[in-house]
């Protein structure tokens, strides 16, 4: 079926003044709010606010941290059930089970998951009591409420996002290459690290880069893990639009967030550009 | 296999249960806690006793937000399914120009913070008068769903033999009946699949109708967020425990109807 330029054009109007109204625009209105002052005038001062004292800044670097430490959390997380659903399972019924525990998660809204942790993670929750009672701290440790809880409930958001893209990597590894790699008298071991690592690592990064974004704009988990004391980049966007009632101010907040994010799809981009290209020269 | 390569398997095999359970730990205690006879938060429960949900069954605050999410939900994927389905023909079968532009455009909210958007939609919204309405809802939930509809369409059209469309034509069917006929049903597992995943991923969302909610106009998710924040007794694991319920039914009727390892695979 070909559909003639004149018909496309007739079936793409509607979707797309639908996304010019209610998505494209919109983000012109707050870039351009960015650039106003209260009165409606054009200016800076929003974004010289951000960098002026060191408050900003310091929010940027905790949310940058703690998003970066959580990446590498679920990677450790994630890698080993990837690894295992796509190379190790045999059967379909078991491999069904475990993508239905790495959706079940995706399928609940972050404040039921970090509600979970809420519980689990309390004072007399079940960690405290196991880590007690196998004598490793000798009375509950304070975990709520702190850097620590963000990147659980944050590593824990993210490990279904990357199983899900290093599995579908995983898969596309040609299987002769590791069996050629066990004839050649390699043990299973340093075929994985010599093999299998690295033509997934395109995947890795992937997954990575995506779920770092994720972490960068979270608000709930670390509104409801840090219950306020810590603060990220996404919390004072929404003060300001719901509290605070500056919605110039958010705006450059807003921008300077999306502007981080770009960056970060950007790099991505890039890097998948390379490595593919990379792979079709090696394949030449 | 060299002891070693056992020890290396066993550890693997190891690791990935124990990341399955750290994955399922969080909801087991919640549906535990939810039955709890205590007046707080307990694990393990005590007891057993249907008292939390009958205590949110009872209030019509809760009933009303359920209600809410679920039809903002339901439009959402409606629209969501419209536009992605024209979308996804349009670049698929058709030699239009622009039509990579087109695809990142409409898959760009799912990668741009879902709270940037909500911002810019109240922004937009304050105004054209339409903030925290039933409206502006609706159709920023639409906007982030699209990619979900969108990608397993497209990915269904991209798949399927052409030659059976040609067929439709050459026996001397029209585009119209020829989509109907042939094409729609061919593309049906991935337009269920990716509706599914509309629809749930509105139902859960919170960063983007927190911008838009009143007191009278709350999705269930953001009525949780509010509680969670000075309150966490049972009856809050109660009704998290039955938005985790419709999240076993979508699985299990995602399973049935596609396979949710195909859908895995479809996902990343």
């Amino acid at each position: 079926m070909r559909i003639r330029n004149f018909w496309a054009a007739i079936l793409i109007a509607l979707p797309l003044a639908f996304m010019l109204a209610f998505f494209l625009v919109p983000f012109l209105v707050t870039v351009v709010a960015s650039f106003h002052d209260g009165e409606g005038e054009w200016t800076l001062a929003n974004y010289a606010k951000i960098v002026a004292d060191s408050y900003y800044p310091g929010i940027f670097y905790t949310t940058f941290k703690l998003s970066l430490i959580a990446t590498i959390v679920s990677f450790l997380i994630g890698y080993p059930i990837a690894y295992y659903i796509v190379n190790m399972v045999k059967t379909r019924a078991v491999r069904r089970l475990c993508y239905v525990l790495v959706i079940m998660p995706l399928f609940t809204s972050n404040i039921v998951r970090s509600f979970g942790w809420l519980i689990l993670l309390g004072r007399q929750g079940l960690v405290n009591q196991t880590l007690v009672a196998l004598g490793i701290i000798e009375r509950p440790i304070p975990i709520l409420f702190t850097e620590a809880a963000i990147i659980i409930g944050l590593a824990y958001i993210l490990v279904p996002f990357m199983v899900l893209t290093i599995s579908s990597i995983l898969q596309t590894i040609d299987r002769s290459l590791v069996e050629a790699s066990l004839d050649l008298g390699s043990s299973r071991l340093s075929t994985f690290f010599h093999v299998t690592l690295p033509l997934s690592l395109p995947g890795v990064i992937g997954g990575s880069l995506i779920v770092f974004t994720l972490a960068v704009s979270a608000y709930v988990v670390p509104a409801i893990m840090s219950g306020g004391r810590v603060v990220v980049m996404a919390m004072p966007i929404f003060d300001n639009y719901a509290t605070l009632f500056d919605f110039n101010f958010g705006a450059a907040l807003a921008v300077g967030l999306l502007v981080v994010t770009l960056i970060l799809i950007a790099l991505y981009l890039l890097f998948i550009e390379r490595s593919s290209r990379r792979r079709i020269a090696r394949q030449a | 296999m060299s002891i070693l390569d056992r020890i290396a398997r066993l550890a693997v095999v190891l690791l990935a249960w124990a990341g399955l359970v750290f994955l399922t730990l969080p909801l087991v205690i919640i549906v535990a806690t939810s039955f709890t006879e205590t007046e707080f938060l307990k694990f393990p429960p005590v007891g057993f006793t249907w008292r939390w949900y009958g205590a949110f069954l009872d209030d019509p605050s809760y009933l009303s937000s359920i209600w809410t999410s679920v039809s903002i939900a339901g439009l959402a994927t409606m629209m969501a399914v419209v536009i992605g389905i024209l979308v996804a023909l349009v670049i698929s079968r058709s030699e239009m120009r622009g039509r990579r532009l087109l695809n990142t455009v409409f898959i760009a909210p799912l990668i741009l913070p879902t709270i940037v958007i909500g911002a810019a939609l109240l922004q937009y919204a304050s105004a054209l008068g339409f903030a925290r309405s039933f409206f502006a809802l609706v159709v920023g939930h639409t906007v982030i769903v699209v990619p979900y509809v969108l990608r397993t369409v497209l990915a269904s059209l991209e798949r399927f033999d052409r030659s059976l469309e040609e067929a439709s034509y050459d026996l001397g069917s029209n585009a119209v009946s020829t989509f109907f006929f042939i094409t729609l049903p061919i593309i049906k597992p991935g337009l269920v699949a990716g509706a599914l995943f509309a629809f749930i991923i509105s139902w859960i969302n919170v960063e983007l109708s927190i911008f838009n909610s009143t007191a009278q106009l709350m999705p269930i998710p953001v009525k949780l967020f509010n509680y969670v924040q000075y309150a966490v007794d049972p009856m809050l694991a109660a009704v998290s425990a039955a938005t985790i319920y419709v999240a076993v039914i979508a699985v299990i009727v995602l399973d049935i109807f596609v396979g949710i390892d195909r859908v895995a695979a479809s996902q990343k």
